[in-house]
């Protein structure tokens, strides 16, 4: 073979191969980079502005939904979820804080009763004064509200907002059959929050549906029923 | 009339113009995977199982997987025996030429270590690709970067696809390509379930690939019930993928048992054979008994996700200790299916590489079959915290402990054969001295975890990941690295850069160490594995540890670099033998003959006959076979 | 220079000789993890620190070896001799495998004896006891060990009492001084409960009551963590709030914990709490 041929050759060679593997490695970090990246969005918390029932005023404010399913949500409805029939934290579950301040979270709670596999989650730990209000309705279907250390019974729990690194534990109690159509039980309480950090938070209800022991599938995905404090 | 011959020599057989009604070949085989991927999975989701759509996943890819391996031609023999119509050269598996060979059914054993070999490399590179954003999500304790669960997505993937990588890099593309060499044979015994086995690990990969894009599962590589029944959709491709790897495991072996009881030319007696021979041997014993125990309880995992079977949920009477006693049977053997092959590596080339016979021959081959025979008897050290019947410690504690006898063996024979040798470092040698001192901490450290008392300590902690890691990637890849090096002339007719090789050992030898050593350290400080976020104490020993990580995923790249840049830019042709050895597949021109030997050759002697003033030829090959 | 092979063996010897006394003697001034919080960690140390006695001498052989025969056994420059055919030495192969046989039994012998062992171990025989310990009045009678069950949950542990009518806790508190046996048991997946400065490890699994053994030796606080990967949140199943407290301390903890817990029902103490495997309307 001539060398002028040889060179011409291995360029045309070097020049497919550097296009080849670079449009590989375009495709991999962007399928990578698609799935390390995308993410739920955060919810910052915002100034209170009034006292929420027994709550203090000048806190940080967090207004969160549970639902039973995500296309059946009121208050924050999210029409592209790639999962409409989980059970979810609305709008996100990426939650962010202010440090060293009290915050205080309103849940509207519109899902029905799985129960606690541990009926040690029904009492309320970790909260301001020990006690969280609640709007709900009993069992003729007429609306109720008090404040409460505990829920009645651990079988009608439908969810709880757990913050097991600050001690925070609050079982939210499942909405009446009685009660009409799209309501939903309020819940409000406050807890303390201390240096910044990045603080982990979940649901000990095993309300994944259709999955071992209930704590499948929206369990174990951010956005549903597990998520982040950020404490800033 | 054409004849065709079957794989590499065997006999000619009668053909005739007919062909299949389709042709044959990669494209057909994939555009046949996709669609039978399509039809299993709304078959499966039309049974109607409260089941999260399980079904339809684990049918797909296996109507996929089955198709995809008819649409290369696998059917084409059976189908042609059965039917009685004559065989084509498509039915034969070698109607192929050129690249395009090597991309389809060749039941030619050197091409099928070819496409082995570029199939492990590449399934390597996404392994580590997943490696590199495990160490990136563990370089701050808190999880923002990397969300926990995508991280054990990640942590899952990575090591999933490196189980696949190790179980058949070594036997794959050295065994298949160089045992019918060393035993003199142009062919192996069963050549259709070798290239069987090969055809089965793309789509394994490509399954295991796939897995993300349903969501991914959570439990690594031991794949423990019932966590792995609360996963979703990609925990099938675990099921699958894993099957998919045993059966070629299992295939290869009874393939690779054949050949070397079988084929052995004549003067080729066992205790002549090449110590290599014997690692694949011991390893292929393993992976056809062990291989199945997986591919049973991997069915029922996938029973229990699609039909609502218990065999391992306690509270329909099943039991998790199940799933961990069957993993681990199979598991256990799985590691030293790893390491035999390895073992097998570093025995064969120190001799060659320091000019003096293998010392203490049958002691080394006795040391193998030890580790084979003991390596079923200690799966319960994975258990031991687990809550077993307590008066099965002690047992495994002793047996665990007594499979160190048989691995000791390995470091007296290379030991007597370094004695007073005359030693060229090249490198592969300088692979294989560092194989040695990795596999001697990843020795040491399985010790420690093999006491109960300081494995309650040590357990599910990164002690126990350094550990394996160890043994693993300083023991198996730099044993693959040194073969890679000392056979890619005879394979690919290239040499590697040997400048290159000798920057690439020190960097990974180096990097690899700095990298995985601290590890131990975090182990015994608390820190558990496959978590995504760990004490801040920790923070700057896990820095360093990424850091180290970087370098030495970036020693690897060098590494394609040198084997892309050899294998397809480099135009000069590697002599028949550069390293000067004695070693059969040596003494044959580079590069090789379509056919191994024109005449079956008689061998005379060892291969490692180094140092005797008279010394016989090893091998009689006859008259020279006529140039290609 | 052609030397003896006596002359390799000698300095070999020597050399290996000073740098494996030189490390044990490091190796015996490590204190190593867990530590002396209980009776099993202090055992766990001490096995640690042994095997890294033991395997000190073994890596400085092996190292000092490869390092030796890769500069002095080299191939002259542009060489391609021959090393001498030796192929064995039956006494050298024989002295070998007896030698690492013997201290593999020896490290097993050791781990056996230290596994049966009254302070240590799951129940290795059926009259096993932990040590008896001395002082305080919790868990200090071979007849009543404190019985304390570990209840794995994804993701967080809880605690039950069994000797105080079964109250729950969310942090483990134990007395000082007392044989504890805990009694370990997941509702849902696996879990491993880990409490590293105590030196217990045991997975939790579901359905199943998995027993270990406690002596606690001295007051402060340790670390529960989960030691088998049980789904998202398995790194964050960790407590830094565990603590060994005084006798008297932990009588007072308990009662308070009876009494402010007073307001929620839990279910009756059991081995293990079988839970329905699936959830909602399935």
């Amino acid at each position: 073979m001539v060398a002028g041929e040889s060179n011409r050759g291995t360029a045309t060679r070097v020049v497919v191969l550097v296009l080849t593997v670079g449009i590989l490695f375009a495709l991999v970090t962007f399928f990578i980079g698609d799935f390390v990246v995308r993410g739920p969005g955060s919810l910052t918390a915002s100034p209170a502005t009034v006292a929420q029932g027994n709550q203090p005023a000048q806190s940080a404010f967090i207004h969160l939904e549970t639902v039973a399913s995500v296309d059946s949500a009121i208050t924050f409805p999210r029409p592209d979820d790639p999962n409409p029939s989980w059970v979810s934290y609305l709008p996100t579950t990426i939650l962010k804080v202010p440090a060293n301040s009290v915050v205080t979270v309103q849940i509207d709670q519109e899902d029905g009763a799985s129960g606690l596999r541990n009926p040690f989650w029904a009492k309320a730990r970790g909260i301001v004064d020990g006690k969280f209000h609640m709007t709900y309705f009993d069992d003729q279907g007429n609306p109720q509200e008090g404040d409460f250390s505990a829920i009645a019974d651990p079988a009608t729990a439908a969810h709880t907002f757990a913050i097991p690194d600050l001690g925070v534990f609050v079982p939210l109690e499942a909405i009446s059959d009685a009660a009409p159509a799209g309501s939903m039980n309020v819940i409000t309480f406050s807890f303390k929050t201390g240096k910044a950090g990045v603080y982990h938070w979940q649901c000990f209800v095993p309300c994944g549906a259709g999955t071992i022991y209930g704590n499948g599938g929206p369990m174990q995905t951010l956005g549903y029923m597990a998520g982040f404090l950020i404490v800033q | 009339m054409a004849t065709a011959s079957l794989g590499n020599g065997g006999p000619a057989l009668q053909t005739s113009e007919r062909q299949m009604v389709l042709p044959t070949n990669l494209l057909t085989a994939i555009i046949l995977a996709a669609v039978a991927f399509w039809a299993g999975v709304q078959l499966g989701n039309s049974f109607g199982f409260n089941d999260g759509l399980n079904t339809g996943v684990l049918l797909g890819y296996t109507f996929g997987t089955i198709m995809f391996l008819v649409g290369l031609g696998f059917a084409n023999y059976p189908l042609a025996r059965l039917f009685g119509w004559p065989i084509s050269p498509q039915s034969a598996g070698d109607e192929h030429r050129g690249v395009w060979r090597y991309l389809n059914l060749s039941l030619d054993h050197k091409v099928i270590g070819v496409q082995y070999l570029v199939a492990m490399l590449t399934a390597m590179l996404f392994g580590g690709i997943g490696a590199m954003l495990i160490r990136t999500s563990l370089l701050s304790p808190d999880q923002t970067l990397v969300p926990p669960d995508k991280y054990l997505v990640l942590v899952s993937m990575h090591s999933v696809m490196m189980i696949f990588v190790a179980s058949a890099a070594i036997v794959g593309p050295f065994g298949n390509f160089f045992v019918p060499y060393m035993i003199g044979t142009n062919r192996m015994a069963f050549p259709r379930l070798e290239a069987l086995s090969f055809w089965l690990v793309p789509p394994a990969i490509v399954i295991l690939l796939a897995s993300p894009l349903f969501g991914g599962f959570p439990t690594g590589w031991t794949g423990y019930a019932p966590l792995s029944e609360q996963a979703g959709q990609g925990f099938d491709s675990y099921i699958v993928g894993f099957t998919l790897i045993g059966l070629a495991l299992c295939v290869s072996g009874v393939n690779m048992l054949t050949t070397v009881i079988s084929l052995r030319a004549p003067g080729m007696t066992w205790t002549r054979l090449p110590i290599f021979v014997w690692g694949v041997f011991s390893a292929s014993i393993l992976g056809t008994f062990a291989a199945p125990i997986l591919a049973s309880a991997l069915i029922m995992q996938g029973l229990d996700r699609s039909m609502n079977t218990s065999f391992f949920i306690s509270s329909n009477g099943g039991s998790p200790y199940l799933w961990e006693n069957l993993f681990w049977f199979f598991g256990h053997p799985e590691v030293y299916i790893f390491i035999l092959p390895a073992f097998g590596i570093v025995m064969e080339l120190i001799p060659h590489f320091a000019r003096k016979p293998l010392w203490g021959y049958r002691t080394a081959v006795v040391g193998l079959l030890g580790v084979t025979l003991l390596s079923w008897f200690v799966w319960q050290h994975h258990l031991f915290v687990s809550g077993i019947a307590p008066a099965l410690r002690p047992f495994y504690m002793l047996s665990t402990e007594m499979i160190s006898i048989p691995t000791g063996i390995v470091f007296l024979v290379a030991f007597g054969t370094l004695w007073r040798a005359k030693i060229s470092m090249t490198v592969p040698m300088l692979f294989c001295l560092g194989f040695l001192f990795n596999f001697l901490i990843g020795g040491l450290s399985g010790v420690y975890l093999s006491d109960v008392p300081s494995d309650v300590t040590l357990h599910g902690s990164y002690f126990s990941m350094a550990h394996f890691h160890f043994t693993i990637v300083g023991g198996e890849i730099f044993a693959i690295i040194a073969a890679i090096y000392y056979w890619f002339p005879k394979m690919t007719g290239r040499m590697l850069n040997m400048t290159l090789g000798k920057i690439h050992f020190w960097w990974m030898m180096i990097a690899f160490n700095l990298a995985f050593m601290p590890l131990f350290a975090a182990g015994i400080l608390d820190m558990p594995r496959r978590v995504s976020t760990y004490a801040p104490s920790l923070q700057s020993l896990n820095d360093w540890v990424s850091f180290w990580a970087y370098l030495l995923f970036a020693s690897m790249l060098l590494f394609a670099v040198n084997v892309i840049w050899s294998w397809f830019f480099n135009p000069k042709v590697a002599p028949a033998d550069p390293w000067h050895v004695r070693s059969i597949e040596w003494q044959l021109p580079t590069p090789l003959p379509r056919r191994n030997f024109e005449r079956i050759p008689t061998f005379t002697s060892g291969p490692y006959d180094y140092g005797n003033p008279n010394p016989r030829p090893a091998v009689d090959l006859g008259p020279e076979p006529a140039p290609a | 220079m052609i030397r003896p092979n006596r002359t390799h063996a000698i300095r070999l010897l020597i050399a290996w000789a000073v740098l494996s006394v030189i490390g044990v003697v490091i190796a015996l001034q490590l204190r190593l993890p867990p530590g002396d919080q209980s009776q099993q960690a202090v055992d766990e140390s001490w096995l640690l620190q042994l095997m890294t006695v033991i395997s000190t001498p073994v890596f400085v052989g092996v190292v000092l070896f490869v390092l030796y025969s890769a500069f002095v056994f080299r191939q002259r420059r542009g060489a391609l001799d021959d090393g001498p055919p030796s192929h064995g030495n039956f006494r050298v192969q024989v002295a070998w495998v007896a030698i690492t046989s013997v201290i593999v039994f020896i490290m097993a012998g050791i781990g056996i004896s230290e596994l049966a062992s009254t302070s240590n171990g799951t129940d290795f025989a059926s009259s096993n006891q932990p040590t008896l310990a001395t002082s305080g009045s919790v868990g200090t009678t071979e007849a009543h060990a404190l019985q304390v069950q570990v209840i794995a949950q994804q993701w967080y542990f809880t605690y039950r009492y069994a000797d105080y009518s079964g109250v729950e806790s969310l942090h483990l508190v134990l007395p000082v001084n007392a044989n504890v046996v805990f009694h370990i048991t997941s509702t849902d997946v696996l879990h491993g409960f880990w409490a590293y400065q105590l030196g217990v490890k045991a997975d939790a699994n579901p359905g199943v009551d998995n027993i270990t053994y406690l002596t606690t030796m001295r007051t402060g606080s340790f670390t529960v963590r989960c030691a088998e990967l049980c789904g998202i949140w398995h790194g964050n199943m960790s407590d830094t709030d565990g603590s060994v407290v005084s006798q008297a301390d932990f009588a007072t903890w308990v009662a308070n914990l009876q009494q402010t817990d007073s307001d929620v029902t839990l279910p009756p103490y059991a081995p293990f709490y079988f839970p329905s495997p699936r959830a909602k309307g399935t």
